[in-house]
């Protein structure tokens, strides 16, 4: 298999993850703003901060209001984190590899740029934000069971699935990073505050129902952010999403350095203990995770994606 | 109404399918009978059948304009045009010996240059062909062979006479576009096939690997093979990706290749890299190797011809091989038939002027309204003056083209190209066509049974390029048994 298709599938498979995430994260932080007294919890900045669009946000505006926040997440195509840019490149990736994908996989993508693009331009959006976001979070998850359905299980759908997983542990933990902006509230607000927000972050992530059933506890900030860390049967679950990834690159050859650059990173997450962590540690301990997934992906872009990169023959 | 033979009149051109008024060809008997019989709400039903078959089947070409690519549905007429088996021998046999003599010439060129010190051909000519490449000399592909691939256009005229019009020799497409109309001609006149023996033409992409195998430059059961495109942009890329497919050859784009310090080529695949031996390329010379040609070219693969010339790689077709499908050269091809064959040349040329001959540049300049003008090296059509139906203002403009440059011009006679009935509205009306056949060169020489029937749908236009208003029929070589 070409190490461009395989890497094309892959990206394919991260805009996608990428899309549906960003716009959970939407819906979450618009009902948080509506939702949480003025002045305590996160605020729309943190948001930008928190999808690592500082530089371009600010190269294009002044004040980061909701609306603007929410211009440059959904339409700004200078961001590449935005709705458009994703679904754009998504679409791209699965185009220039269309001999590969299942045509129904293909035309889903096209119909998906096409409704964001339309919404997008709609006078409603603002009033309808609920109802776009979640139709997005349907759509890209048509796509992922159309290919997960109607693609062979080879080594392009490894990749596809590497992608998909990199990219959701990656964007589960810029989504609970979101609640260490609690952290900003006075004591005497803390616990009823950080109760609503976990709550939320874990309906962001469809995982309410199976936090409830799986840890029967009250939410609070360590033992949510250590479920959605630690859990290995939620498939939002950082670890659960992290033994995908290594199963998957156990199919293909050469795997060696990058199964153990997976491996590190599981040590890492399992080793970690929410209470001691939280609240002072913890968005120290997010960045660090997310550079170990960026570790990940060097690997597998040296490993796959640029074999005889430096001119040199491999195997 | 229902179709009557006796009203099809095609002007006194040569029809393929009619002989005269109301008598079909023999080859053609069993079809125009069956035509006879069907409504003309039966015809368009058919035709409209074979258009949604070619919706379905996405058999697309790319166009080009302002800016944007558009995917358009292939243009498909549904009668087809008939050649009699006899006649096509005789055809088959002409373009094997073109080739041949088409692939001793270029070798000869790029190595000993005998037929320059025999002064059949003269050096001045050499020299001056935009194709013509001095980073290819001294290089001796295997079997000697040059143009792996040919696609000449072949036109017949009002005597009846088929005539070589070009060869295409640098990367002729359409032959997936032949498979492709068989396969729908198949769909909407089953009976037809079974009522007659017609020659399968869906074996080409099976000849086409056999071909390239046989150049690989290590002996191995299963060599690699892949098809080298420009990407998704290009107009043939339907075709590229098709081909691929058929072959089970891998579809490689310039990025995906690399030639590392061993002047070998290998391709990035996830397994690491990948030893090449045959790249059949779709891209032109100039943009095939930034080292050796054009430098920003990013559709190519720097080292190319390094690896080329070590033997490493085949290249089909070879660098340089153009420099036999300049239009210029083309009027020398019965020349080299004669002098490295020994033989006279079985399918003629269309009678040529060369503008650069004073006497011959005279007579093209007083006899414009006449001519067809053609530059040497245009591909699709482009660039030419069609005399008979051109203005005062484009023949004064082709007469100070001809005068400035005219190494870079041919003329010849306008030619009265033959017709074949076409669906129009509902009913058959003449329309003028062209036929490509398609010629492999590697250990053996295969040809394709017919080609690419174009046909221009606009009445009385004789350009029949898809990308200007062309369309294409299945071409049937009919086996009549001995009686064609």
């Amino acid at each position: 298999m070409l190490s461009r298709v395989a890497e094309r599938l892959y990206w394919a498979a991260r805009y996608i993850e990428r899309t549906e995430n960003t716009a959970r994260l939407l819906n979450v932080f618009n009902m948080l703003m509506l939702d949480l007294p003025k002045g305590v919890g996160p605020s729309w900045g943190q948001l930008i901060d928190i999808c690592g669009g500082n530089a371009e946000f600010k190269a294009g505006y002044r004040s980061a209001n909701a609306r603007n926040t929410m211009t440059f997440m959904l339409s700004d195509r200078n961001n590449p984190g935005s709705i458009i840019t994703s679904v754009g490149l998504a679409r791209e990736n699965l185009r220039t590899t269309r001999d590969i994908v299942p045509s129904d996989a293909f035309e889903s993508v096209n119909e998906l740029l096409m409704f964001v693009r339309r919404r997008l331009k709609s006078r409603t959006l603002h009033t309808r934000m609920y109802d776009f976001l979640s139709e997005v979070v349907h759509r890209c998850q048509g796509v992922t069971g159309m290919l997960a359905g109607t693609m062979s299980h080879d080594a392009a759908y490894q990749f596809v699935r590497v992608g998909r997983n990199l990219e959701r542990a990656d964007m589960t933990t810029r989504i609970i990073d979101v609640g260490s902006a609690a952290l900003i509230a006075s004591d005497a607000e803390l616990e009823r505050l950080e109760h609503r927000l976990w709550t939320w972050l874990l309906g962001a992530l469809s995982a309410h129902q199976a936090y409830r059933q799986s840890v029967r506890r009250q939410v609070t900030a360590p033992v949510a952010a250590g479920y959605l860390l630690h859990d290995t049967l939620f498939p939002r679950a950082i670890l659960h999403s992290l033994g995908e990834i290594r199963s998957c690159l156990k199919q293909l050859p050469r795997s060696t350095a990058a199964v153990r650059a997976v491996a590190r990173v599981e040590r890492l997450v399992r080793d970690s203990d929410m209470h001691e962590i939280f609240p002072q540690s913890f968005h120290a301990f997010i960045d660090d995770l997310q550079v170990a997934l960026g570790d990940i992906h060097s690997c597998i872009q040296r490993t796959w994606f640029e074999p005889g990169g430096r001119g040199q023959a491999v195997g | 109404m229902r179709i009557d033979w006796n009203q099809y009149d095609s002007g006194g051109f040569y029809d393929e399918l009619i002989s005269s008024p109301g008598q079909p060809r023999v080859a053609a008997r069993v079809l125009a009978n069956y035509l006879k019989s069907l409504s003309d709400q039966k015809l368009a039903r058919r035709q409209r059948a074979a258009e949604l078959a070619i919706e379905e089947m996405g058999i697309t070409f790319t166009v080009y304009s302002e800016g944007e690519n558009i995917d358009r549905a292939w243009p498909f007429d549904i009668i087809p045009r008939v050649i009699p088996l006899r006649e096509w021998r005789q055809i088959e046999a002409g373009l094997k010996q073109r080739i041949t003599a088409l692939n001793l010439f270029i070798d000869d060129v790029y190595n000993k240059q005998r037929i320059i010190r025999d002064k059949v051909f003269p050096e001045a000519m050499l020299k001056s062909s935009k194709d013509y490449l001095p980073q290819c000399t001294g290089v001796s592909p295997r079997h000697g062979v040059w143009a792996h691939i040919c696609g000449s256009d072949l036109v017949r005229d009002k005597d009846g006479t088929v005539y070589v019009l070009e060869d295409n020799l640098r990367v002729p497409s359409g032959v997936s576009y032949m498979i492709q109309n068989r396969s729908v001609a198949k769909r909407v006149f089953p009976e037809l096939f079974r009522r007659q023996t017609i020659l399968p033409v869906d074996d080409y992409p099976a000849a086409l690997f056999d071909m390239l195998a046989s150049l690989s430059p290590r002996k191995l059961d299963y060599p690699e093979i892949v098809v080298l495109t420009p990407g998704i942009y290009n107009s043939a890329y339907f075709e590229h990706a098709y081909l691929a497919q058929q072959m089970g050859a891998e579809l490689v784009e310039g990025g995906d290749l690399v030639v590392c310090d061993d002047d070998c080529v290998y391709m990035r695949t996830i397994d690491g890299l990948q030893r090449v031996d045959v790249i059949y390329r779709r891209v032109n010379d100039e943009f095939l190797d930034p080292e050796a040609f054009r430098e920003d070219s990013v559709l190519g693969c720097r080292g190319l011809l390094r690896a080329w010339r070590a033997g490493n790689v085949a290249l089909a077709n070879a660098p340089g091989c153009g420099v036999a499908d300049d239009k210029v050269v083309y009027t020398y091809v019965p020349d080299f038939i004669r002098y490295y064959l020994d033989e006279a040349p079985i399918l003629p040329n269309v009678p040529s002027y060369r503008c650069e001959d004073d006497k011959q540049r005279e007579y093209v300049l007083a006899n414009l309204k006449d001519l067809v003008v053609k530059p040497a090296n245009e591909s699709g059509g482009y660039g030419m003056l069609v005399g008979p139906q051109s203005t005062v203002k484009e023949r004064e403009k082709f007469a100070t083209l001809v005068q400035k440059r005219p190494r870079n011009y041919i003329a010849q006679p306008a030619l009265a190209l033959s017709t074949a009935p076409t669906v129009v509205a509902r009913h058959l009306e003449p329309r003028h066509l062209d036929l490509r056949p398609f010629i492999l060169s590697g250990k053996d020489i295969y040809v394709t049974a017919g080609g690419l029937t174009r046909v221009a749908l606009r009445k009385g236009s004789l350009v029949v390029n898809s990308s200007q208003g062309g369309g294409s029929k299945d071409t049937w070589v009919v086996d009549s048994g001995g009686r064609s």
